[in-house]
């Protein structure tokens, strides 16, 4: 039998002063089995962890038991402790008695009473623990990134830079994603195409990313360092190595639809490449809107009018078949429908628009080439009204939570309306103005000054149309007093859900989101881009609404993350996983339903299950699901599970 | 009410606690004072001081007194828009159902001036609605009625 040592920390007085350790230790050290057992103010500390192994050598221990803080916090530390003493990892186990005990408890008597009974209750798991060493496996170097804005950009460009493949999927025609849509970007005014086409051109002739527009996620399966993944490349009906990208197909199509970029502010034909900067610069068909697919054949035009022959309407959806070894989720946002917001008459009144319009409008590249035209009329609109917290702050009605992006954007369209229109007035209406970034609050300064914008404090309450104009209903609460605001247009701060499909996403990727769609990281502090299960990252608004600069950084970092796992060829997975006695199995098949992680599988030559070891996440729902025990957790079984139980209830 | 300067030291900081104790109130210190409900207010758009934006602001504040003996507490046409456009869930024609109560309960204003606030509002709904069928369907008999209303129910009763 092994020896086995009892290790008591005071955590300072996080423990010892609701746990008395000196009884603890009296009575543990009379425990059966027991041989050595002890106590330190900190075990953690280099002293601690000193006599650890100290102890382990001179007193021949065979395994240890720390009772301290949760093992999430230091079991590690103390199982590497371990492994310098000579001993496996996986005989040293933690006694939870500060989470589980002293932080929950007063009675000093009790508690203490409740310590010593989850010590014994760990001494009798650890009886029967066996030696194990980590299951090893390859990892392959190649990343899959899915969405390609400026998070999917910049994390693909920092992975390739570093010499890694990367397999970049976009569901839309183009790469850029919103960015592109925008016009100028705060709290600089850059302009948002200038800085961000070299990214796209950069990653269209970057040795290292293989680009596949128009193309979803399909399928994966696998785990960290192994994934497969089947991506669905959407006919486009233009065969790529034959097109130039001259347009002579989109100018002949004589079909017009609103454009999905110019957020319906614009056209676009059925065959069409959604702006003049698109990477890839080649058209798609959209079928859904064509002359030849609705109408059984009819017209084709743009077939006669290309030079090049590349058009093929008989091009087929292509399921191209990938092996990564990780994956980065940069799958953005959108805008909170419009339609939601009844009292502001929005999608009902045409010139009450959301910010993305307005952007569009704005752009050099828009509907209106950068000049401003309300939609209605296309007049120019002397007195523009911006709102915020549209959708967003409003768990009565709508979201909850700050849409974060929206007070710097509304800075920056009052602005940049008043550089466009000069003898108009801009109106902006906020509950508050957060200007948290570096430069922000300046750059608000900057606008309220030289901008002449003026800021009512207040959420309106309605917007009414009356004949041209509509009429804001609001109060300045500074005042207390009542306005109603006339203006020509009004600009929607709406809030920022993530994007459609995103729930869909993670389904398939089998990652956590927060009840809003947003994917959930491991840690909100300390781990912000890995996802709560190893092999996916997080970049960009996918995650949480935020502006460009907390983009790009959080995109850099999902991509050393990747970097790191990548850094070696191998990675090991924890042997705490479930195993199949072959003598008991009857092979009934029931573990394998069960298990989520697809690692269960029938070894149909000998009638029994078993275990894809890199795949299985040690969750135990196969040995709950097995009805002869013959699926077992290591150092997790029935019988070390009884003999616990059996300790705690005497 | 008072423009004096409020010293919060005497003011009685258990006041919201009390609001929010009572059902209907339990949420109004979430108000972040957006002010929708004073924007689309009725009584607002016609009396100088009506705010509910700023009787919230005094309640957290602990103004006790200044808010449960003010007339403006009995403006409160409770016709529910600002309940229904409160992005926080305040429920503020509830909270002014609880501050009368209140009021009542602990002697800032006689008990009948409830009683006179229904009845109140209930004369004025019903020349209210008079006047609207007037307008629609103008007829003598209602005419007749009307008049009575306002020259002698107004001068007896009000």
């Amino acid at each position: 039998m092994k020896k086995i040592g009892v290790f008591v920390c005071h955590c300072g007085r996080n423990i010892s002063a609701t746990v008395n350790i000196d009884n603890v230790v009296k009575k543990i050290k009379k425990y059966p089995g027991v041989s050595f057992c002890t106590d330190n103010k900190y075990m953690c500390s280099d002293p601690g962890q000193d006599l650890i192994k100290k102890a382990i050598k001179e007193k021949k221990l065979g395994s240890v038991v720390i009772a301290a803080c949760s093992p999430s916090l230091h079991e590690v530390t103390f199982r590497n402790n371990s492994v310098k003493a000579g001993l496996n990892p996986y005989l040293t186990e933690i006694a939870n008695i500060r989470e589980q005990c002293s932080w929950v408890h007063t009675n000093i008597e009790e508690a203490t009473k409740k310590a010593i009974n989850i010590i014994e209750s760990i001494i009798e798991k650890i009886k029967l623990n066996e030696s194990l060493s980590p299951v090893k496996v390859k990892v392959n170097p190649k990343v899959l990134v899915i969405g390609a804005g400026i998070a999917g950009i910049q994390t693909s460009l920092d992975v390739a830079n570093a010499g890694h493949k990367v397999i970049l999927i976009e569901r839309s025609p183009s790469i850029g994603g919103r960015m592109a849509q925008l016009s100028e970007t705060f709290p600089t005014l850059d302009c948002s195409q200038c800085i961000l086409t070299p990214k796209m051109v950069e990653v269209s002739q970057h040795k290292n990313i293989s680009l596949y527009t128009f193309s979803e996620l399909e399928e994966i399966s696998g785990n960290v360092g192994n994934f497969k993944v089947k991506i669905k490349k959407k006919a486009s009906c233009v065969d790529n190595t034959k097109c130039t990208g001259c347009g002579i197909c989109s100018e002949k199509c004589p079909v017009s639809v609103d454009s999905e970029f110019d957020e319906g502010l614009g056209k676009r034909k059925a065959i069409y490449s959604p702006f003049p900067q698109a990477v890839p610069n080649k058209p798609v068909i959209d079928k859904e809107n064509c002359t030849f697919f609705l109408k059984d054949g009819k017209c084709g035009v743009c077939k006669i009018v290309c030079p090049f022959e590349a058009i093929d309407f008989n091009q087929k959806d292509e399921i191209i078949e990938k092996e990564v070894g990780a994956v980065i989720v940069a799958t953005g946002y959108e805008l909170y429908p419009m339609k939601n917001i009844k009292e502001y008459g929005a999608g009902k009144y045409p010139d009450v628009i959301n910010g993305l319009q307005f952007e569009r409008l704005l752009s050099a590249s828009g509907p209106t080439e950068g000049e401003i035209h309300r939609p209605s009329d296309n007049k120019i609109p002397k007195r523009v009204a911006f709102i915020s917290c549209v959708g967003s702050r409003d768990p009565e009605h709508h979201l909850p939570y700050c849409s974060k992006i929206c007070c710097m954007y509304m800075v920056k369209h009052a602005f940049l309306y008043k550089e466009h229109v000069p003898d108009g007035e801009a109106i902006v209406f906020s509950i508050d103005t957060r200007t948290s970034g570096k430069d922000y609050e300046e750059f608000f300064t900057r606008a309220k000054e030289e901008g002449n914008i003026l800021y009512i404090r207040g959420k309106p309450a309605r917007i009414i149309k009356q004949g041209n104009e509509l009429v804001i209903w609001c109060i300045n609460t500074l005042t207390g007093k009542q306005l109603r605001v006339k203006c020509d247009m009004v600009v929607l701060s709406m809030a920022i859900v993530p994007s459609s499909g995103a729930l869909q996403l993670a389904k398939e990727l089998r990652i956590q989101t927060n009840s809003f769609g947003f994917f959930s990281e491991a840690h909100p502090k300390l781990r912000p881009v890995e996802s709560l299960v190893p092999g996916f990252y997080l970049a960009g608004t996918a995650q949480s609404p935020k502006d460009i600069p907390d983009t790009v950084s959080q995109a850099s970092g999902a991509a050393a993350k990747v970097l790191t796992l990548l850094s070696s060829d191998e990675i090991s997975h924890s042997p705490i996983i479930a195993t199949v006695n072959e003598e008991l199995c009857s092979g009934c098949g029931i573990c394998v339903e069960t298990c989520p992680y697809d690692a269960r599988e029938m070894d149909e030559e000998r009638q029994i299950a078993t275990v894809k070891e890199i795949l299985c996440e040690g969750c135990g729902a196969c040995i709950s699901a097995c009805p002869s025990g013959a699926s077992q957790q290591r150092n997790l079984t029935d019988d070390q599970i009884n003999n616990m139980i059996k300790v705690i209830l005497q | 009410m008072a423009k004096d300067k409020i010293i919060l030291s005497e003011m009685d900081a258990n006041f919201k606690y009390e609001i929010a104790s009572m059902p209907g109130a339990e949420h109004f210190q979430r108000c972040f004072t957006c002010g929708t409900c004073t924007a689309a207010c009725p009584v607002a758009e016609v009396h100088e001081d009506y705010d509910p934006r700023r009787i919230i602001r005094m309640c957290i504040l602990g103004m006790k007194k200044e808010v449960l003996s003010s007339d403006l507490l009995w403006m409160c046409s409770r016709c529910y828009t600002c309940y229904a456009l409160c992005p926080q869930g305040v429920k503020f024609s509830d909270v002014i159902d609880v501050l009368r109560d209140m009021a009542i309960k602990e002697g800032y204003v006689p008990k009948e001036r409830y009683l006179k606030a229904r009845e109140l509002d209930k004369f004025v709904q019903e020349l209210r609605c008079d006047l609207i069928n007037q307008k629609l369907h103008p007829d003598k008999k209602l005419d007749d009625k009307i008049k009575t209303k306002l020259d002698k129910e107004i001068k007896v009763k009000w």
